[in-house]
Formats: C-alpha cells, sequence, structure tokens
C-alpha cells in the first residue's frame, strides 16, 4: 500500500510542475519563473549565492540557510512541544491549574505572529533567540490543545485498572497517561511542525540575520522571482521531507492504535 | 438484611453508606447503610436492578471510591486506596491497547517488581489457561471482545489477589461467549483447591449468570440489601441442575426482587431463600 502511494505521490508532483510550465505560458516570465530555471537556481546559489554579498550578508548559500531554518525549527518544535505537552497534561487533571493556564496559552495562540514579532525582536534581537521562541509558542498552544484532549478523551478505566493492580501514582502517569495520549500528541507534533516551516520563514523575514526567510527578504526588494521561487521551493521541500520521516516514525511508535494503521494520527 | 459479619470473613462492610452530589445539587443516596460479611474463597454474586448501588459497593471494596460513612474492610485492614491484593475485572475494556497481551498480563507483577523471567512464566501460564497462548504477542486492537474479557481475567489471576471483584465482566459479550467465559472463570477459580480459593464478588444483572456461578447471591434494592441466597447446589452447574426445584424457587425469588414476578401472588415460588422479606 504505502508503495503505491509514494507512486500517486509521484504522480501529483510531476501534474503540479506541469500546471507550473503551462501557466508560464500565460503570466509573464517576471511574476512567474520557468521550473527549469528555478531548479538552475537552486543548483547555482546552494552552496554561495553571489547576490547575497552583493546585499551585505556573509557568503553563503541556500544549503547554509536551509541549515539554519532547519536547527531553529527543530529546537522550538523540541521546545514548544515540550511545554505544550506537559501543560496539556496536567491541566487535564488538575482543573484548578486549567482554570489559570487555559486563558493565557489560548490568548497567546491567537495573536497572530506579526504583532507579536516586533516585541520579541526588540527583546531578544535578531538572532536564533527570537525566531525559535516566536515559533516555539505556536508549537505550545497546538501541543496544549492536543494533549489535553487526548488526556481528557483518555478513559479512566485505564487508571482504575492500573491502581487495582498495583501501579503507584508515579507509574499511572507513565504507563498509561502518557503511553496511552502518544498517538495523539504525535499526530499534534506532526501538525506543529508542518506549520512550524512558514512560521518560522516569516519570522526570519522580519528580522534575522540568516535563515531561508532572510533570503527571500532580501530579494523580494529586488524583485528576483527566480532567486525568492528556489528559495521557498527549498523551503517546501525541507518541510515535505521531515513529514515524510516523522510520518514514518510515529506509525512505528504508535503500531498499537488504530489512528496508526489507518495512516492518521 | 445480610447476615451480619463473623470472624472468617474477608470482607467486612458495617453501616457502609456511599451518597453523591448530582449535577443538579441534588443529593443521591447510591449505598444506604449496608451491613455484611463475606467468607474466604466464597464466590458472591451482587444481583439487582440497574441503580441499585451495586456497582458502587463494588468501588467501595476496590478502594477506587470511599465511603461517606460507615467501615469496610478487606482482610482485617480499613480500605483507604486500591491496591493489588483486591484484582477487578471492569465492566469496560481495561486492557491497555498500547501493551502486548503479554505485556497486559504482566502488568501487574511488573508493578510490583516481580522479575522479568518470573512474571513472563506467570503471565504465559494464565494465558494459556484461558486459551489466549496464540494471541501473547498480538495488540489488543487485533482481539475480539471475549477475548479481551479473558486477557482481563488472566491479568486479575496472573497478579494473584486474594479478592477478586468483577464489575458486570461479561454484560457486552454474546450469550455462547458468556458460557464459555464462565467455564473459563470457574475453572481458574476452583482449580485452587476449596482451601486456597480466592474470594469473588460478581456483580451482574443476569439471573442466570448468578445461579451459574455463586456460593451466595446478595440482592441489592435503592443501596440496600433486601436479600441473601445460599446457592448449595454441586458444581459444575449443568443444564439439569439449574432446573432442580431449589434452583427455580431460587429463579423466583430473584425475579420477584427484580420486579418481574410477584412473589406473593405466585404459587410456585413459596417462601424463597433464607431472609427473604414477608
Amino acid at each position: 500500500m504505502a508503495q503505491r502511494f509514494d507512486v500517486l505521490g509521484l504522480i501529483g508532483l510531476v501534474l503540479l510542475v506541469a500546471v507550473w510550465q503551462l501557466l508560464t505560458f500565460a503570466i509573464p516570465l517576471i511574476a512567474l519563473p520557468h521550473p527549469a530555471h528555478v531548479a538552475e537556481r537552486i543548483g547555482e546559489d546552494f552552496i554561495v549565492a553571489d547576490y547575497l554579498l552583493f546585499y551585505g550578508l556573509p557568503e553563503t548559500g541556500l544549503l547554509d540557510s536551509m541549515i539554519y531554518t532547519t536547527q531553529n525549527v527543530l529546537i522550538a518544535v523540541a521546545l514548544g512541544a515540550t511545554v505544550g505537552t506537559v501543560c496539556g497534561l496536567v491541566t487535564a487533571r488538575f482543573d484548578l491549574i486549567r482554570a489559570v493556564i487555559d486563558p493565557v496559552l489560548l490568548v497567546l495562540g491567537t495573536i497572530p505572529i506579526l504583532v507579536l514579532a516586533p516585541f520579541f525582536l526588540i527583546w531578544f534581537g535578531t538572532g536564533r533567540t527570537s525566531a525559535v521562541l516566536l515559533v516555539a509558542i505556536y508549537v505550545a498552544v497546538i501541543l496544549y490543545i492536543y494533549a489535553q484532549r487526548a488526556a481528557s478523551t483518555l478513559n479512566p478505566v485505564y487508571e482504575d485498572a492500573a491502581y487495582t493492580l498495583g501501579a503507584s501514582r508515579r507509574r499511572v502517569v507513565w504507563d498509561v497517561l502518557i503511553k496511552g495520549t502518544v498517538p495523539q500528541i504525535l499526530g499534534g507534533i506532526r501538525i506543529a511542525l508542518a506549520g512550524a516551516w512558514g512560521l518560522e520563514a516569516i519570522a526570519e523575514l522580519l528580522g534575522a540575520q540568516q535563515g531561508i526567510g532572510k533570503i527571500v527578504q532580501v530579494l523580494a526588494g529586488s524583485t528576483d522571482m527566480e532567486g525568492i521561487f528556489a528559495a521557498l521551493l527549498v523551503l517546501g521541500i525541507l518541510a515535505v521531507v521531515f513529514d515524510a520521516f516523522t510520518a514514518r516514525f510515529f506509525s512505528y511508535v504508535s503500531a498499537w492504535s488504530v489512528e496508526a494503521r489507518t495512516g492518521g494520527g | 438484611m445480610a447476615r451480619a459479619a463473623d470472624g472468617r470473613d474477608v470482607i467486612v462492610a458495617s453501616n457502609l453508606s456511599r451518597t453523591f452530589r448530582r449535577a443538579d445539587r441534588q443529593m443521591v443516596t447510591a449505598l444506604d447503610d449496608v451491613t455484611f460479611g463475606i467468607d474466604r474463597g466464597q464466590f458472591v454474586c451482587l444481583v439487582g436492578p440497574s441503580g441499585c448501588g451495586k456497582s458502587t459497593l463494588l468501588k467501595l471494596i476496590a478502594g477506587l471510591m470511599l465511603p461517606s460513612s460507615g467501615a469496610l474492610e478487606v482482610e482485617g485492614e480499613s480500605v483507604t486506596q486500591p491496591g493489588p491484593e483486591r484484582g477487578m475485572v471492569f465492566q469496560q475494556d481495561s486492557v491497555f491497547p498500547w501493551l502486548r497481551v503479554i505485556d497486559n498480563v504482566e502488568y501487574g507483577l511488573k508493578c510490583r517488581g516481580v522479575g522479568r523471567a518470573e512474571r513472563r512464566k506467570s503471565a504465559e501460564f494464565y494465558l494459556e489457561r484461558v486459551g489466549l497462548s496464540h494471541v501473547a504477542r498480538a495488540w489488543p486492537r487485533e482481539l475480539s471482545g471475549g477475548m479481551l474479557k479473558r486477557v482481563a481475567v488472566a491479568t486479575v489471576f496472573a497478579n494473584g489477589a486474594n479478592v477478586l471483584l468483577l464489575d458486570e465482566p461479561f454484560g457486552a459479550v454474546d450469550y455462547v461467549t458468556k458460557r464459555n467465559l464462565h467455564d473459563v472463570l470457574l475453572a481458574l477459580w476452583t482449580e485452587a483447591g476449596s482451601t486456597e480459593r480466592r474470594t469473588v464478588v460478581f456483580v451482574t444483572h443476569d439471573v442466570d449468570e448468578a445461579l451459574i456461578l455463586a456460593d451466595r447471591i446478595l440482592v441489592m434494592h435503592s443501596g440496600r440489601i433486601v436479600d441473601d441466597l445460599a446457592v448449595t447446589a454441586p458444581r459444575p452447574r449443568t443444564t439439569d441442575g439449574l432446573m432442580e426445584p431449589t434452583m427455580v424457587r431460587h429463579k423466583h425469588v430473584l425475579l420477584a426482587h427484580l420486579g418481574l414476578e410477584n412473589l406473593q401472588g405466585d404459587a410456585k415460588a413459596p417462601t424463597g431463600g433464607e431472609g427473604t422479606e414477608p
């Protein structure tokens, strides 16, 4: 089954490129560059992109930017997911703490990144910290909701059963509360990760020294469409590749659940 | 109505009550001043209509709930929390979906620090006894409802509890599966020999199930124990055995308590069991 889906996915990609190619006949190249030119551009800019020197950036290329952006995304997801999951699980079991944390995190999650970003740039500068914290907040909110819902819907009979079998409180937390919510939490991480690439790029656009978003920001001023497309395309490829790996790993970890078997979660 | 406790009892309840506050703030008495004792090694069925407090009583014995008033002792110790000496099979499926079948059966032993080899041996033994050796490495989601009940039964037996509490465990399975599960349960319970037998408290609303399984049937109604029947028919109880006059009489009494028959008006059901209310 998995192999058949891979083939279908490939067909989808080919179709996408074909549509893109067709559109270039109708839309001027200044607005929509040719796929072949973009591919060529990725090759040229991969290690060292000359134009970046022109805009005052150190000698760098797409590869360095990809590594920088990827590192930030992974740190932000790890940090945000840990905080969000712990808060979500705790609040699902303690109403009092939930009453305190719920409004804070949920309001935080509704603030647009464009509003939040300037404050972070002032507080933490244009380095890694700002971007990572910005993304981590949104990841934490998503995981908070996922973990809380997972723990709330976990049938209480499992905890009762564990206690009657002689499990300690600590064991019940680890063996029931955490293990029993793993598939939904991993599902939340996957969704948060998918969104994190875009958020990280926006964070870099708004103020950063490096990264894919920085390249896009630099080129946007010069309307270098090929360069922008090349940068966005490698970002998209990164997101797809990481999603494929996490999906495979997560379905292995939650092999026991029905969700994993049907390819969801 | 149940006879008071004496020295041999493994479970002793005195003036046990439990009230709940409903969402509309009204107080509901689920268990109303209940006093009884249960002998070591006895198979006791709690029978009553739904909402009569039988599940509440079982949860109190399990320690999953605390009484509002009164005292409850198991093995001479006051019940304040759940413990492995009181194993429980729940009405819902309680087999952990995230552990393989054999790891589920081992779980209690693992919690209590039993070594890997020893607990595996014990789990394999009980899985074999309930006829599930072939699915030891399967995930619970791959098992049928009846098989999951067998896993739950194997788990409490493997965990070595002296008191087994079963809360309508076979309520959701079909008739044939239920009869097979009775055989599995009784085989595990009887094989220990009459001196080593575990004490079983089995909640059900199924009159026939109670008559097949029980040494003694406690009938509950509106939070009180209203009758206490001793079922002395020999085991194993066959279809013919269930048609013996004493068994038929018990059945009439039980049906009357459930509101399905009028005891006084029924000529075939004279005085009923000991302690029946006039």
